[in-house]
This record gives C-alpha cells, structure tokens and sequence, in this order.
C-alpha cells in the first residue's frame, strides 16, 4: 500500500465532518468576541484587574471563563483590550489562556474525549495551560512594551504611559469605544463584529480541517505508528502535526481524540501547544509582536510543553 | 467596490454556509458525519448563520469591526484578502457538499486498518444492543462494561441476574438476535455477553471485506462497520469475522445481512468472536452508516 493515496470522496467526507463538528464552536465564540466588542467598555476590564501583579497576571489566565475565545480571537481582543487599558503582560497572559482556559474549550475538550478518561484529559488541559500563562505573564514582566510590540502597535497606540505595573498603555481617548447605541444597536454591532471574527477565523479553520481530512484519508497511517510508541517521540510528533493544522483550540480536542494510536500525553501536547503556537498563530503573532518574541515563545513553548508532557506520560503512565 | 467586500460578500458565506449546515441536518445526511449528541449543534450553528446573513442581506451591516488601520483581521485589511477569504470560505465547503458520500471508500478503510478486537479502541455505548446489566459481575476477572460516558457501572444486585437475556436483546421478526459488529467484540471479552450469545442465532449487518489474516480454509470474510467518537473524520474500522460454507459474490464493501450462529474460539492466543452463517443478502445501506 502507498503511503498516499488521495481520493476526493473520501477528503469530502472527512472534511465536512470535521467542519460540522468545529463550526457551532466557532459560531458561539465569534458571537462572544462580538459581545465583547460590543458590550464591555473599558472601565469594566481596567476594573477586573487587581493592582498585585502576581493577581494580576493569576486574574487574567482566567479571564478567558468569562471572556471566552478561541486563539485566532484572543489575538485580535488583546489589541482591543490593549486599548482599553489592560497591562501588556495581561494581556499576553490572557492571549496565553484564554484559547485553553475558557469553558467552551473544556466542554468541547470533554464531549471530545468521551470514552477516553474525558475528566483527566479535560482537567489536565485546563491547570497546564493555565500554568503556561501564568509563566510567561511571569517572565514578560520586565520586558518594556517598546521591546515586544511591533513598532506599528506602539504607534497606533497614542497617550502610552506607564500604569505602574509595567508598560501599558492607556485607552486611546480619541478612539471610539461604546457609544450610547441602545441594545439594538449593540447587538448589530455585536453581529457584524462577530461575522468579521468569524470570517477570519474560519478561513484557517477551513484550511487547517482541509489538511487534517488530507492526512486523516489519504496518508497510510500506519507509518506514524512507529512515531506513536515511544513516549517522548510521540508528544513532538503531535506537537509538530498541532503546528501544522493550525486547528482552532475550540475544536481540536476532537482532532486529538481521533489520533486513536498516540498516548493520552501526546495528545495532551498535542492540545497544549496547537492552540498557543501554530503556522496560523505565527503570522498573526507577528503581526502583533516583534519577531524575535514570537519566536522565542515558539521555541520555548515547545520546549517546555514537550519536557512536560513526556514527564506527565512516563510518571502518570498517560 | 467597498460595499461588496463588506456587506454582500460575508452575507453570501454566511447563506452559503447556513445552507450547507441546515440541508444536511433537515435532509439526515448529517447522521452519517456526526454522532446524535452533536447534530442539534448544526441545526443552531446554521439557524444563527442565517440570522446574520439576513442582517448582512436585509440591513446594512457590514463586516468591518476595526478601523482600517487598527484591523486585527489579518484578512480583512485588504480587498485582495477578503476576496481570498471569500473564495476558500466558499469554494471547498460546495465541492465538498456536492460530492461528498455517506461512506468512505475501501481505500480509507484499509489505510486506517480494521481492528478485530477492541484492545485499541476505546469503549463507548452508543448504538449498540443494550448492555446486559449483569456484565461481567461473575467474572472478577474481566472489567464491568462502561456506560455511555466511559464510567464502570458498580455492580448491583439485579445485575447478577443472567437468566432472562433474552428479555433486553432485541429480536428481529424472524426471532434472530438482532447485534452490531461491536456488540459481538464486546462479547469477545466478556464472559457473559458470550453466554448470552453464543450458539443463538443472530443477524447483523456490515459492510463486506475480504480477510487476508485468519482465512487458511478460504472461506472467511470480515463483516466491517465504522466505528466514530464524534464525526466520521475520526472513524476507525472495526470487523468481526464470518465464514460461510462459500465466500458471498457481493463485491467487497457491499452492505450485507448475515445470520448465522456466533461462537468464541480463541485463535492467536485470544477469544474472538466467528459468525458461522447461514445466510448472506445483499440490503441497502441503513440510516446510520456509522456505530457510535
């Protein structure tokens, strides 16, 4: 048997599949972001901040329980939440967070592994990623802002000044944020903001259920096999397939799940790190960051996720 | 131009998209991609898209939540990428739609590979017969059954009633035990599902796949159905063996009844579950193409 075979049936039905499964996530976590945009001014998210860094950063790696969004969003919320006042290395904690530690990502997480220790797998998911905000919430402290953001971002972002935890920037003023519209027109707004959200993310969803139907129908799966046994090269194996489906963190637990082969840590890898780090993360990343940021937290984030989760397989026996 | 690329073309995807999700959630065709708990999801998704397609289509909103210069939608900021967006939001949910089938081809079947027994594949309770309630208690041995959500049922005193099995199998008209492929893998390690089985006369149906691995006499074929967690794209194959006195003249991959008796020898070292037919017919695909 070749090790690829494709057959256009056989992608169709594996694609939609997918694509039916994701997009209801998709739809309720654009209708979130639009509701965001639409309903919470900027005093409620400078509120929500404690003035203790350390709770701080521990309030905005769980701010994604009430502000739920999926990584493409989280990106283009922080600009937004940037804006409004909240500290850089919150904000970073919660574009961390947010796409792993967020309700929709744990239900979708548990119905996805249903059958396959769901309370674990969801649980697990859940503290490391939450970890893995905080961390680097943690270590961006004394990095000024003029140092990780784009150049561009600094200068889209007029009256910065330091709030006293470190480099943020304050609202913009001159921008337009909730004007008096009525619920009416908040909810328009909420529409069209989330159609916009949406539209852009599901362009990468499309393309990352495209590549995961390629693999999952046209590859000969017994190839990966021999990757799939041992612990430590099974996670970098999945880690690497999470960078290269750039799947939405709402859905890819059941992408995950269906990898029936790989051990319960490669697959926790899998769902670590494809939410925080992937081709699609990499170009909006940089359209935020400065390069070298963006790869040292690719790099480290990979690092670290696979020295944990081969750690979390051998000692755990996941 | 502006008025395109903001207003009609995301109300289009929207439609479009609306229209593929609620054509195969009315239509059933949706069975055969995703598990019952997961279908009503499409309806939703496909009712709120045609809320805000209307809002695109009827009013005038436009997808355009940032200012040109603050955009934080990669896409959005140029007309060229909106174009993009449009084409691959659009282009290959149609192909897909228009072509795609309600079962996968030989081809994917193999390349997944048939499992024969269940030591790779996790257990779930879908559409299968239900679960005896006395599984496994008289064999401490061999692990309880689990329920739907992958829990072990505690044992209770009811369940160590085996007598009355016939009572919660169901029966087709003809009186025959009516199963799927896994019940009988189950029933492969399971020491009282074997008893409720074994030796009766029971019906299943299947998909029919030549097979190469236990077939020294010739006349073994394997009776496969595909198995899902959530939707067909992380479906896996799985298979119980049949020998009939001559191997069936339906082409591979043909859906089949097939009734006949069901023992348990153990071949290789473990128990495995043989359907000795009597009877093998050709018959229409079912509903639900998939076990879950």
């Amino acid at each position: 048997m070749s090790w690829f075979s494709f057959h256009f049936p056989d992608f169709a039905l594996s694609f939609l599949s997918i694509i039916f499964e994701g997009i209801p996530f998709l739809v309720l976590g654009s209708l979130a972001s639009g509701a965001v945009e639409a309903f919470v001014p900027r005093e409620t998210i400078t509120r929500m901040i404690p003035k203790n860094f350390a709770a701080s950063i521990v309030v905005s790696a769980l701010l994604g329980l009430v502000l739920p969004m999926c990584e493409c969003a989280s990106v283009v919320v922080i600009r937004r939440l940037i804006r409004k006042g909240l500290p850089l290395p919150c904000a970073i904690t919660y574009m961390m967070a947010a796409p792993i530690v967020s309700p929709i990502v744990a239900l979708s997480t548990y119905v996805a592994f249903r059958g396959q220790n769901p309370l674990v797998m969801t649980s697990m998911r859940m503290l490391l990623g939450f970890l893995l905000a905080i961390g680097i919430g943690m270590l961006v402290r004394d990095i000024p802002a003029e140092k990780l953001l784009q150049p561009s971002m600094i200068d889209a972002l007029p009256n910065k000044r330091r709030t006293g935890l470190s480099m943020a920037v304050a609202g913009d003023d001159s921008a337009p944020d909730l004007v008096d519209e009525g619920v009416r027109g908040k909810l328009f707004r909420t529409i069209q903001s989330a159609t916009a959200d949406f539209l852009d993310v599901t362009f990468f969803f499309v393309i990352g259920a495209a590549i995961a139907s390629t693999f999952n129908t046209a590859v000969n799966q017994a190839l990966l096999v021999p990757l799939a046994t041992k612990p430590g090269r099974s996670v970098v194996t999945m880690m690497v397939l999470a960078f290269a489906l750039a799947l939405c963190s709402s859905t890819n637990a059941f992408i995950a799940a269906s990898f029936q082969m790989f051990p319960p840590s490669a697959k926790l890898a899998f769902m670590l790190f494809g939410p925080v780090f992937d081709t699609k993360l990499f170009f909006m990343y940089g359209a935020v960051f400065r390069r070298w940021f963006v790869m040292s937290l690719g790099i480290g984030l990979f690092i670290v996720i696979a020295l944990v989760c081969t750690h979390l397989g051998l000692i755990l026996d996941l | 131009m502006t008025s395109l690329f903001n207003r009609w073309l995301p109300g289009v995807t929207l439609l479009v998209w609306s229209a593929v999700l609620l054509f195969f959630y009315f239509t059933g065709r949706i069975a055969s991609y995703l598990q019952p708990s997961f279908r009503v999801n499409v309806l939703l998704a496909g009712l709120a898209m045609l809320l805000m397609a209307c809002c695109f289509l009827f009013l005038p909103a436009v997808a355009n939540c940032c200012d040109e210069e603050r955009c934080g939608h990669p896409l959005g900021r140029r007309k060229l990428g909106r174009f993009v967006t449009f084409l691959v939001l659009i282009l290959p949910l149609a192909a897909a739609a228009m072509v795609s089938p309600n079962n996968y081809s030989a081809d994917v079947v193999n390349r997944r590979g048939i499992v024969t027994n269940l030591d790779g594949l996790a257990r779930r309770n879908g559409n299968r017969v239900p679960a005896p309630q006395t599984a496994s208690t008289d064999n401490p041995s061999e692990p309880a059954l689990p329920s739907k959500d992958g829990s072990t049922p505690a044992p209770t005193a009811a369940s160590t009633d085996t007598s009355d099995a016939d009572q919660y199998l169901p029966k087709s008209k003809d009186g025959n035990i009516v199963v799927q492929v896994i019940d009988l893998l189950y029933a492969a390690q399971d020491t009282s599902m074997r008893a409720d089985f074994s030796g009766k006369t029971v019906e299943t149906i299947g998909q029919l796949m030549p097979d190469d691995s236990h077939n020294a006499s010739g006349n073994r074929f394997k009776l496969m159905r595909m198995f899902m967690y959530c939707c067909a794209a992380d479906a896996k194959p799985i298979a119980t063996l049949v020998e009939a006195p001559s191997l069936p003249s339906q082409a591979e991959m043909s859906w089949v009844k097939v009734v006949g008796k069901v023992e348990f020898p153990i071949e290789g070292g473990r128990v495995i579950p043989i359907l000795k037919a009597t009877s093998v017919q050709q018959v229409e695909p079912p509903e639900d193409t998939m076990l879950y």
